[in-house]
């Protein structure tokens, strides 16, 4: 079985670490149309295995169970109306995609006027292609492995979003990409741009019914923030309790003077497997790179998150936190990597786990690449369990044992939860992180009980 | 008017057994002082009073108005309302005073309180213990002083309005102002709201400023010794050596 290769060279000095530029230096940088994009993926698809990637030295995410052949793309015709989980809220614009097809989209008439772009990445190809042309897969790479290279070769749908030089949006946009049956294939593609002097807020979602049978979501993520363009970026991954596979790459770029806060928050799906990546390409760019995970049942996530800067004087700073139960497994392997002459960047990675299940396993593995003399580049974090003291001096305030635990698992994820300065996504995730307790009570009971 | 009651308790962790035969009797209203050297069983018999889970009960009973609680989880302990102030109050990292607070509240109610009506109260508790309002919304014991995890402690007692609290070493750590301010949020309790407690303590100072009506002397997992406020002073003067001889001699 070939192993991907989305991690540093073993041996040191023979290949750059293969973050996802470097990985497209060898890819090759000229634009191309789409159609011959498309043709190299699918050349790159038809002669590539489904990927293995080995975490820890002690276990591995594989794909090679799933039957890639017995997976449709399926269609849906347009609907009226945006999902009901978004209807509380204001928003700039909502775009969803189900399965293949993108069944909805709305944008605010105000903004539109003003220049705002949110359509399907088809309709994009077709009616700007000026600016698709410009952005698309600009960063992204093609051929790393197999469901990379399908996501490229038959994405359908997809979301575009453009917010032009100096507009300032308050309201989020929405992005939605569900699953609504098994069997399917999603290839899924995102390209958002807040050109120069910008200010928007972005959300990402990853939702799925309770499937029957095996999906695939393979998604591409890219946003690029020029000059001076400040984002916040969410994205919420539920894929529910089927058996969704997910096997995807985001990767957002700031450039001089840019800003982003980004906050992925996986919170289920039977295999995860997410490269993020943050490119801080133009001096003066800063960014806070939030993460956080809970895995139960027997969930598995693997995360590669990378901190790259590729200029200085540069700002980062990595925070990501995740928890698991039940059987499952969770790996965040964390990159900081700072390129010769990215002089005066200051980064920062830290990494908080809690165990909540004796059967689970979490792995963390840090690593800083260093190429210039004059910056500062560290790491830390600790490693959790439930604290019985803690449980004991709550229950004798009267809280019952989950609702103690509960207190907890919420407290773990509180300061990255109310950085996101937005009250409905907060709710969202932590009732998201509440049901995700409820299941697992059970098993946090008899983990409590055998120490 | 509630009664905490324990008879003959016998209490055992995995390594020894450290309550050997405890009798007491704290009621509503009243103020007890339990008194000992280090090791004696001061912090055991209180988080046994709890239902702490590395205590064993091997014999005898606690009871709460006349029913056997030995066997009450110890959420459920207090919902009838024993309170326990804790020695050493642990960190609850990302939950505000205030938050954790409410949480306390609806453990014990069928309808979770108003905000207005938990912000009079809230409002009654700062102003009687005369605490920083602004304190309420730090998390609670993350990063406090010794004395502010006290006054955290007491102003949960405030809040929780229990019928009997036992108050663990709470003055130990603390410096004389701290001291006051604990001392007197009990007395404070005491008047207002018919507070009982038990109040163990390995110094005698914090009974400068609270006086109980009764004391006892826990030596070696037993009650040795019962009296009024004299006892506290005679400790003061002697140490617990006469104490112990004169228990030896009589056994």
């Amino acid at each position: 079985m070939p192993e991907a290769t989305d991690r540093p060279a073993a041996k040191a000095g023979s290949a750059p670490p293969a973050t996802l530029n470097h990985a497209l230096a060898g890819a090759g940088t000229e634009r191309a149309a789409l159609g011959d994009l498309r043709a190299r993926a699918r050349s790159a698809y038809e002669h590539l295995e489904l990927p293995t990637w080995r975490r820890s030295g002690f276990w591995t995410t594989s794909l090679d169970q799933l039957d890639i052949d017995a997976l449709e793309v399926r269609s849906h015709p347009a609907q009226s109306s945006a999902p009901a989980f978004l209807n509380d809220q204001r928003s700039a614009g909502v775009l969803v995609q189900r399965d293949g097809s993108v069944v909805y989209t709305q944008l605010d008439p105000a903004l539109a006027e003003r220049g705002v772009l949110l359509c399907s990445l088809e309709q994009a190809a077709r009616e700007h292609s000026e600016l698709f042309e410009r952005y698309y897969m600009r960063r992204l790479t093609l051929d790393r492995h197999k469901l990379e290279a399908a996501s490229a070769a038959f994405w359908s749908g997809g979301a575009f979003l453009y917010v032009p030089p100096g507009l300032q949006v308050p309201e989020p946009f929405q992005i939605v990409y569900e699953i609504s049956t098994g069997a399917t294939a999603q290839y899924a593609h995102t390209l958002a741009i807040g050109d120069r002097g910008s200010d928007l807020r972005l959300r990402e979602y990853g939702l799925a019914e309770p499937i029957d049978g095996d999906a695939l979501h393979a998604g591409q993520f890219e946003l690029y923030l020029e000059d001076g363009a400040r984002c916040r970026l969410a994205q919420l991954v539920d894929w529910g309790p089927g058996a969704v596979h997910d096997v995807s790459t985001s990767i957002v770029e700031v450039a001089r003077d840019g800003w982003c806060h980004w906050l992925p928050a996986l919170l289920g799906g039977s295999l995860v497997h997410h490269h993020d990546e943050l490119v801080i390409a133009g001096p003066g760019g800063d960014m806070a790179f939030r993460g956080l995970f809970f895995t139960d049942a027997h969930e598995h996530l693997d995360v590669f998150a990378v901190d790259l800067h590729e200029t200085g004087p540069s700002g980062g700073d990595v925070h990501w936190r995740g928890a698991a139960s039940g059987e499952s497994r969770a790996s965040f392997e964390g990159l900081i990597q700072i390129n010769p002459g990215a002089q005066q960047s200051h980064t920062y990675l830290q990494f908080h786990s809690m165990l909540l299940s004796a059967q689970a396993r979490l792995d963390a593995i840090p690593s800083v690449l260093v190429s210039a003399d004059d910056v500062s580049a560290s790491h830390g974090g600790t490693v959790g369990e439930l604290d019985e003291d803690l449980i004991f001096y709550m229950q004798t305030r009267g809280l019952t044992r989950p609702q103690a635990v509960r207190v907890i698992v919420d407290g773990f994820f509180e300061p990255l939860i109310v950085q996101l300065d937005d009250p409905h996504l907060e709710r969202l995730i932590r009732d998201r992180i509440g049901a995700k307790l409820a299941n697992a009570a059970a098993e946090i009971e008899r983990y409590a009980l055998a120490r | 008017m509630a009664e905490l009651e324990i008879r003959n308790l016998h209490v055992r962790t995995e390594e020894r057994e450290i309550l050997r035969g405890v009798d007491l009797s704290v009621r509503t209203g009243e103020l007890h002082a339990l008194l000992g050297p280090n090791g004696s069983g001061k912090s055991t018999l209180a988080n046994t009073i709890m239902g702490h889970p590395s205590y064993e009960v091997t014999e005898g009973q606690i009871l709460f108005d006349g029913q056997e609680i030995n066997e009450l989880s110890t959420h459920e302990r207090a919902k009838l309302g024993l309170f326990l102030a804790f020695q050493y109050p642990v960190a609850v990292p990302g939950v505000s005073v205030a938050n954790f607070l409410r949480m306390a509240l609806n453990a014990q109610r069928e309808e979770p309180i108003k905000v207005k009506e938990f912000g009079e109260q809230l409002g009654h508790a700062v102003e009687l213990l005369d605490v920083d309002r602004a304190f309420t919304s730090r998390h609670l014991n993350d990063g406090f002083s010794g004395g502010e995890k006290k006054r955290a402690e007491i102003l949960q007692m405030a809040m929780l309005r229990p019928q009997i609290a036992v108050l663990d070493e709470t003055d130990s750590g603390l410096d004389i102002d701290a001291l006051r301010t604990v001392a007197e949020g009990v007395a404070k309790l005491h008047a207002e709201q018919g507070l009982g407690a038990l109040i163990i303590t390995h110094y005698q100072r914090i009974l400068d400023h609270v006086r109980p009506q009764f004391v006892h002397i826990l030596i070696d997992g037993r009650i040795v010794m019962r009296g009024g406020p004299e006892l506290v002073e005679r400790l003061e003067r002697e140490g617990y050596d006469p104490i112990r001889e004169e228990v030896a001699a009589s056994a």
